[in-house]
């Protein structure tokens, strides 16, 4: 066992210590680059006359395997080392590499044919975009650096075409820059210790040192050194293009604490602190619990312990708890205690039952199914098996409704009705639908030359065996996502006017189409803006929001799924989602017969618009959102602001009871967010008031103070009305 | 059959165990000067005036007609005493200001209401609970409730004065999984200043309950100046420590959080002004009760 255990290092003091140094790091992240609605990261400021790219196109940019092999050899040359010998683990990420370029799209491969319906749809396209699938960690942690430079020895032979040695040379450099990066920490860690008076903290950084010094080449062999692994590979790969998925930590992880407790080498203490700086390293989206491939629960100790460092840190964290049958009751309790106590944001739930028997739906069977966990956002991924885009492509849905109903009120020869603007707008989704999924096919024929994935292709199973860039056939599925976003919006317009007008005849046509142009304006406009607002809105049960938003989601998924090429290996697969898009994606709609205006920003993911309900919100959103599930794999998840007087000890069977009730019913994941609302009013006056509140903003938390001004507002707003 | 309620309640969690779905009925045979639901004294439909949603479109004083609604100093306000009831306004009230409280519903569509809630009652060991008002005034549509949600498997519980004749509850216990019962004060004639009924039977069925066999909660609401002496905790205590049977004993502190239903209503609040009980006079009542060996919660 570690002498750390004799006193000479207080693990709750250093995780304190490392709390503090966050919360700082956080500060002079929004004073130096601002604010930014988006994941924490982790990542830390990059020193002044910082790294520059290396263009290789005239536009600027840098673009294919020679430009971003170049770039990211170059970065890890230069890339500031980070040590504190606070922490048992080294290093941070401070650069987005796929950020500082000109341009993330090459010129040389436009999509002219696209553009113009991707605009009028307002679609957000994922051409280009980076990631969004998740590497296979056990693959790293079981070759460690030198069994991937073999295995790119031993590919390289067989693969010999001139294109394909350029590959495997590409993804050698790279492996070779990020070992010369840790050889450059191993020798900051050993001139820290050197220098180091306190006994605890000296004796920390020489073992830090050593754990560097084994993992540099060899695999793995310790909790400790498996934390680090993970942790220089997820580095890599965050500087690289942002990848941020995770994996099934405590399955990941339980055989090195098991051997370690064996061989006594450690303590239950030593490993919560191990797992603690592992765990503030970066808010990576890591799954705990969950079935195996034969549907045995994945729970062991370690499970327990990572629950229990995440309650030491508490900070901004994406763990997500799979829930099923199987799962141990008690971690599921422990992750519900957490939840309301840290009240953080943390964790997630994901629901096992839907999300197997719908990517089941796909033609797989049932172990695969079970080996797709909850990696990201929003997201399912197979780790190192698949190719995914997940959460890049969005399809926003309001957007789509307006150019229907405009199309509808300036073509009267059909006459102005629901029945005929339901129509319309198939015809058009099913336009901008087949756009995002020409923009798909656009990205996987040519990302090969604009962002090859060195990193992630390193831990898929594929790439580096055929000599082929994971998004050009180096990976075994290709399961795309495609999202829809404004789901509340659409079913609670076509809900709003079916009853106003046609059900219960309170206002003519004209006069809707009147005040959708002038936005509502003047109090009679106010009054029928009321009217529409107040119809039966989805999420209110067996209503006809209700059943309009089960018509969109069930249109909505046939014509994805229809886009769907076996021949090609395509399988496109729907969710409902926006991410942090629903300000951006509200700018771009005017009002709408649901009673929002203008520039409003549009419902969130697969969210009922906020206030649809006043007694049993909670009940009602569970189960309108069970309701809508596409069915296939992929998530339409589940928003759920927890008022805090419900968020109490008292009532962890009635939280854990809807949770588990919206699974049962199909629900996919759960988000959740406790917030008081006399603390978040007063931390929108003043952020910098409240350095540790955490929000989850969607599928990722973000330090509140870092949230844009209009972002604050939103968040605010859902959490008032609901 | 059918019968009158003021509301459904999706998501109780004070109302019994689990998540429950609380039917407030509407009528009630007491006045308790604190009680929050004064929307359920009287059986007779009843217009409710929100304030807050009303935006001064002024359309529903063109339906109004005996100025029940109208403008006072360039406001609208609602003069309950004037009202007719005829509802005429509320189809006028796009912002949804005006509401009317009271729905004549049957067991079977009140069924097919809360059955979406089924799988969150199931989960959380949850069910419906009939509360009000008093619940008893309307015994045969009760007891049709009762028996359809008992029927479907689904745990029911009944949250009642207890002032009505014993004979009456005997039928429904059949049907009824928890009755939750209050105990508001020992000294008859206390009770009947603040409630507007007597004590005498209530206390004789709470002896009845406790012989019943039927598993049953006792709640003492906490009101300052009523009940808040430790004379009256004493004599509480006392009867409850005669008590075998009962499960669950709930102090339940008065809150003001009822107040603008008063306001909506037009209706005097007799309590205007009153506090919640602090902690330190929670403390006090709790200590006479732990004294007495009884188990309590706080609500």
């Amino acid at each position: 066992m570690s002498t750390k255990s004799t006193n000479k290092f207080r693990y709750q003091a250093r995780v304190e210590e490392l709390k503090r140094k966050k919360l700082l790091q956080t500060k002079e992240k929004i004073a130096i680059e601002g604010l930014l609605d988006e994941d924490d990261y982790g990542r830390v400021v990059p020193p002044k006359d910082s790294w520059e790219s290396i263009p290789n196109h005239p536009d600027g940019s840098f673009y294919g395997l020679e430009g971003w092999v170049n770039n990211f050899c170059s970065l890890m040359e230069s890339h500031p080392v980070y040590v504190d010998p606070n922490d048992a683990f080294a290093g941070r990420w401070v650069y987005f590499m796929s950020r500082m370029r000109a341009n993330k799209w090459n010129p040389d491969y436009p999509y002219n044919h696209l553009e113009e319906d991707i605009a009028k749809y307002d679609i957000i396209s994922g051409i280009g975009d980076d990631a969004h699938f998740a590497p296979d960690y056990q693959l790293g942690i079981s070759l460690g650096w030198q069994g991937i430079l073999d295995k790119i020895h031993k590919y390289r032979k067989i693969n010999t075409l001139p294109k394909q040695q350029l590959f495997y040379d590409a993804h050698e450099r790279a492996v070779k820059s990020i070992q010369g990066w840790i050889k450059r920490h191993i020798e900051k860690i050993e001139e820290l210790a050197e220098a180091e008076n306190n006994a605890g903290l000296k004796e920390n950084l020489l073992e830090m040192a050593e754990v560097n010094r084994r993992i540099v080449s060899n695999a793995p062999q310790t909790l400790r050194e498996a934390c680090q692994w993970i942790i220089w590979y997820h580095l890599a790969s965050r500087t690289y293009n942002r990848d941020g998925a995770g994996g099934q930590i405590d399955e990941l992880l339980r055989p090195f604490y098991e051997k370690d407790l064996a061989a006594g080498r450690i303590g239950r203490d030593e490993a919560v602190y191990y797992l603690a700086c592992f765990l503030i390293n970066d808010p990576v989206y890591w799954q705990l619990g969950g079935p195996d491939e034969n549907g045995d629960d994945l729970t062991s100790e370690i499970s327990f312990l990572i629950l229990e460092a995440a309650d030491k840190i508490n900070t901004s964290l994406n763990i997500t708890v799979r829930v099923h049958n199987g799962l141990n009751e008690k971690l599921f309790q422990k992750s519900l205690e957490y939840l309301v106590k840290n009240k953080n944001g943390w964790p997630r739930f994901s629901g096992d039952k839907a999300l197997v028997k719908g990517f089941m739906n796909n033609g797989f069977d049932i172990q695969l199914a079970r080996r797709r966990i909850a990696v990201g956002c929003n997201w399912m991924s197979l780790p190192g098996q698949e190719y995914t885009m997940n959460d890049l492509v969005k399809v926003n849905m309001a957007k789509v409704f307006e150019v229907a109903f405009d199309e509808m009120v300036s073509n009267k020869i059909q006459g102005l009705s629901t029945h005929y603007l339901w129509e319309i707008f198939k015809n058009h989704l099913a336009k901008a639908v087949h756009t995002a999924a020409g923009g798909i096919r656009h990205h996987l024929k040519y990302q090969k030359y604009n962002e090859p994935e060195l990193i992630l292709n390193l831990l898929s199973h594929g790439p580096l065996e055929k000599g082929l860039d994971v998004s050009d056939g180096g990976a075994t599925y290709y399961n795309l996502a495609i999202d829809g976003a404004g789901l509340a919006i659409v079913a609670d317009s076509f809900a709003a006017l079916e009853q106003r007008i046609e059900k219960e005849a309170k206002i003519p046509w004209e006069e809707i189409i009147y005040h959708l142009k002038t936005n509502f304006d003047g109090i009679e406009g106010e009054r029928v803006r009321l009217l529409m607002k107040n119809s039966e809105r989805y999420g209110q049960g067996n209503s006809l929001g209700d059943e309009w938003a089960k018509k969109v989601s069930v249109e909505f998924t046939r014509l994805v799924r229809r886009e769907s090429d076996p021949k090609a290996n395509h399988l496109f697969i729907p969710g409902f989602f926006s991410w942090a898009n629903t300000i951006g994606f509200g700018l771009n709609v005017g009002a709408t017969p649901n009673g929002r205006r203008g520039k409003e920003p549009i419902s969130h993911g697969a969210n009922p618009n906020p206030g649809f309900l006043v007694d049993g919100a909670s009940l009602g959103l569970a189960r309108a959102i069970a309701e809508i599930q596409p069915g296939y794999g992929n998530t339409a998840p589940m928003q759920w602001e927890l008022d805090p007087t419900l968020a109490s000890k008292n009532h962890l069977n009635m939280i854990g009871s809807i949770i588990k009730a919206h699974f049962n019913m199909g629900g996919t994941l759960i988000n959740v967010n406790i917030m008081d609302k006399e603390e978040i009013l007063e931390a929108h006056k003043d952020p910098a008031k409240f350095p540790e509140l955490v929000v989850r903003v969607t599928g990722f938390t973000a330090y509140f103070s870092m949230l844009t001004p209009e972002f604050r507002q939103l968040v605010v707003d859902r959490i008032l009305e609901n | 059959m059918d019968g009158i309620i003021t509301s459904v309640q999706r998501m109780s969690v004070h109302d019994g165990p689990g998540i429950r779905s609380t039917i407030f009925m509407k009528g009630c045979n007491l006045r308790c000067r604190w009680c929050h639901n004064p929307e359920t004294f009287s059986f007779a439909p009843e217009l409710e005036w929100i304030k807050t949603k009303c935006i001064g479109c002024q359309a529903c004083l063109e339906v109004c007609q005996t100025g029940a609604l109208r403008l006072t100093n360039g406001n609208i306000s609602f003069n309950k005493g004037e009202c007719t009831a005829c509802f005429d306004c509320i189809p006028e009230c796009y912002p949804e200001a005006l509401h009317k409280i009271g729905r004549r519903v049957t067991p079977e569509s009140l069924f097919s209401e809360i059955e979406q809630d089924f799988p969150f009652f199931e989960e959380s060991g949850g069910g419906i609970t009939i509360s009000g008002g008093e619940p008893m005034l309307q015994k045969l549509f009760v007891i049709s409730i009762l028996k359809l949600f008992r029927t479907g498997g689904i745990h029911t519980a009944l949250d009642t004065n207890l002032s009505i004749p014993w004979k009456h509850y005997e039928q429904l216990l059949p049907y009824t999984s928890l009755i939750m019962a209050d105990l508001k004060a020992m000294d008859n004639e206390l009770h009947e200043k603040w409630t507007g009924g007597g004590n005498s039977t209530i206390i004789r069925n709470i002896r009845n309950l406790d012989e019943s066999g039927i598993p049953y909660f006792i709640r003492t609401p906490v009101i300052p100046g009523f009940n808040d002496s430790e004379k009256e905790f004493r004599d509480i205590a006392g009867l409850l420590s005669t008590l075998r049977n009962m499960k669950q004993f709930d102090l339940l502190p008065y809150h003001p959080l009822g107040n603008w239903k008063y306001v909506n209503l037009g209706v005097k609040n007799l309590l205007e002004g009153v506090s919640s009980p602090t902690s330190i006079d929670l403390q006090r009542y709790a200590s006479i009760l732990e004294e007495y060996g009884i188990n309590y919660q706080i609500n």
